[in-house]
């Protein structure tokens, strides 16, 4: 596999970040509006996330964090459009959500490749659905230029049962990129990579966002702090369900371009790390734990 | 790696010779207790020897066992084939609609539990022909299994599955070719395996009653009636490893169809 030197890949970071001065940054891109989501179970109403609002910027990373079960999933599908908000909306690049749709690149938790299809063909397949307008060798080449940011192409033609979790999970990056959606919905997309890869996927992910002057919006769930740190311009962090809300959001004006090794160092690194620690662990009470 | 695989085969037909044994000395016994009123496998090897010769005869007068076997098969074909081009569609649809299941369960529960030959008089008074009725009779017991396979592989289609399709904008021919039809082939596979395997039990049955060119006429006519117990164990032998080899050849597209989870 490739290899960044952290600290390189960060410099070419540095080189681009100087260029880019764009006027259309800092529009609303997501509004989420007083949105509840309610699901129907045996047991009655089952309310997950109630009344959240929450808006996001043209061109800015957030990661959502919480407890397991607190909603995030399920409050990144109401702005997919995988779910429907029992009372609200959500406005996704001005227009109302009502379904899913090629402006956001959505990468599931359990990753949902079709285990009959080929690496290849869950990705062309999905960029054949979302793009019917490009001809086929256009497609093509997205697929391949997809599958060689993610170091997947020498696997192209393995069936899904053939790769390892944390490939599996590169096919279902590949594949929300290769749409070339304005808005990345992550969920959870890292969890499953061994630390290394992880990092790659984190500057590559950067490098995407970079190369596209930051005009994509993105939305990460995660567990991993440092993660949402260093990556995020914002991060929100959700009450325990149900009924989940907004408990906080804690900005990280960290400089870009971050460098991994660095920043931990930095005071201001670890202010947010601390706050972020408490804000989860304040949650666990004996009851938790014995739960 | 080789020689393992070797030495499973040898064992498994070791084990297979020894199922055939004791099956040939159970048949010995029965004759000897019944004074060959039940043939010896050795004077039924004679009268086999004699059904095969020159087994795809096709005079007016005269039909080879060879020739019988065809016609059964091919009215088997038929009318597994029409009732597959029926129950798959319809399976599917079950599957996807509520509506269409709660519609057409209730008949699939009454008609499936009547016994095959039922239809046939059925199928006669419709065709006024047997060898129609026969087919028609296949026809309606090949429907059941795959009908209700087809539904319930579609019917399990997993909701990842489904977001895929939902995520990404699926057309519905693609949802049909990518999603639908991939997930529910291997069900689809082991209700027709099913379908095959009753329509094989009931051709004999049928041609039984409907006379004409047949391994089950055969059976009925110069077996029974013709007094040769003998024949009427070629035949049961002959139709045993017939089916047999549907099977396998139906569990063979089950496995060449089936995906690792
Ligand atoms: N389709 C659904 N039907 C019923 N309950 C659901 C559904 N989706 C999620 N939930 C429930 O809503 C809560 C939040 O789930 P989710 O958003 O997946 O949490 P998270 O992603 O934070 O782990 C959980 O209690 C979960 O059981
Ligand atoms: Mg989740």
């Amino acid at each position: 596999m490739r290899q960044f030197p952290v600290s390189a890949a960060d410099n070419k970071l540095a080189a681009i970040d100087q260029e880019i001065i764009n006027p259309a940054l800092h529009q609303d891109c997501i509004e989420v509006k007083d949105v509840t989501v309610s699901f129907k179970s045996a047991k009655g109403l089952y309310t997950a996330v109630q009344d959240i609002s929450l808006t996001i910027k043209k061109g800015e990373i957030v990661s959502l964090i919480g407890h397991s079960g607190c909603g995030k999933s399920t409050l990144m599908g109401t702005i997919s459009g995988m779910v429907k908000p029992s009372k609200g909306t959500v406005i996704a690049n001005g227009q109302v959500v009502t379904q899913p749709g090629p402006d956001r690149g959505i990468v599931f938790q359990n990753y949902s490749l079709l285990p009959w299809l080929s690496v290849y063909r869950n990705i062309y397949e999905a960029v054949d659905a979302a793009l019917p307008r490009k001809s086929a060798s256009e497609k093509k080449a997205l697929v391949e230029h997809n599958l060689k940011m993610v170091n997947l192409l020498p696997h192209k033609d393995k069936l899904p049962a053939h790769l390892s979790g944390g490939m599996k999970q590169r096919v279902a990056i590949a594949r929300a990129f290769a749409i070339n959606p304005s808005i990345l919905l992550l969920d959870e997309p890292f969890g499953a990579l061994d630390a290394l890869t992880k990092s790659n996927m984190h500057l590559e992910l950067l490098k995407l966002w970079n190369l596209d002057n930051r005009e994509k919006t993105i939305v990460m769930v995660t567990h991993d702090i440092e993660e949402a740190i260093f990556l995020s311009d914002r991060v929100v962090v959700m009450n325990n369900g149900p009924a989940a809300t907004i408990r906080e959001i804690v900005d990280v004006p960290l400089p870009r371009p971050r460098n991994k090794k660095e920043i931990v160092h930095d005071p201001e690194y670890i202010r947010i790390h601390d706050r972020l620690l408490n804000l989860l662990i304040e949650k666990f009470s004996i009851d938790d734990i014995h739960a | 790696m080789k020689s393992i695989f070797s030495y499973k085969t040898l064992v498994s037909i070791l084990y297979f010779a020894a199922g055939i044994a004791l099956m040939g000395g159970i048949w010995e016994l029965i004759a000897s207790l019944t004074k060959n009123e039940i043939p010896s496998p050795k004077m039924t090897w004679a009268v086999f020897k004699e059904v095969m010769n020159n087994p795809f005869q096709d005079d007016p007068d005269y039909k080879g066992i060879g020739t019988k076997l065809l016609s059964s098969l091919g009215r088997v074909a038929t009318g597994f084939g029409l009732g597959s081009l029926v129950a798959i569609p319809l399976g599917l649809l079950m599957g996807s609609s509520k509506a269409v299941m709660n519609i057409i369960n209730p008949m699939v529960q009454l008609l499936r539990p009547v016994s095959p030959l039922a239809w046939f008089p059925l199928g006669l008074a419709i065709f006024q022909d047997s060898p129609k009725a026969s087919i028609f009779m296949i026809f309606i017991c090949s429907l059941w299994p795959t009908l209700i396979n087809a539904a319930f592989g579609v019917s399990h289609i997993p909701q990842d599955h489904k977001n895929v399709s939902k995520a990404f904008g699926f057309s519905a021919w693609k949802y049909l070719t990518r999603i639908v039809l991939p997930f529910s082939l291997p069900h689809i596979l082991t209700g027709l395996r099913l379908s095959i395997g009753v329509a094989w039990m009931v051709i004999v049955a049928g041609e039984m009653l409907s006379g004409g060119i047949g391994l089950g006429y055969f059976v009925w006519e110069e077996g029974f009636n013709g007094g040769s117990v003998a024949k009427i164990l070629v035949a049961i032998i002959i139709i045993g490893i017939v089916g047999l080899l549907l099977d396998k050849f139906f569990m063979s597209l089950q496995k060449r169809f089936s995906y690792a989870q």
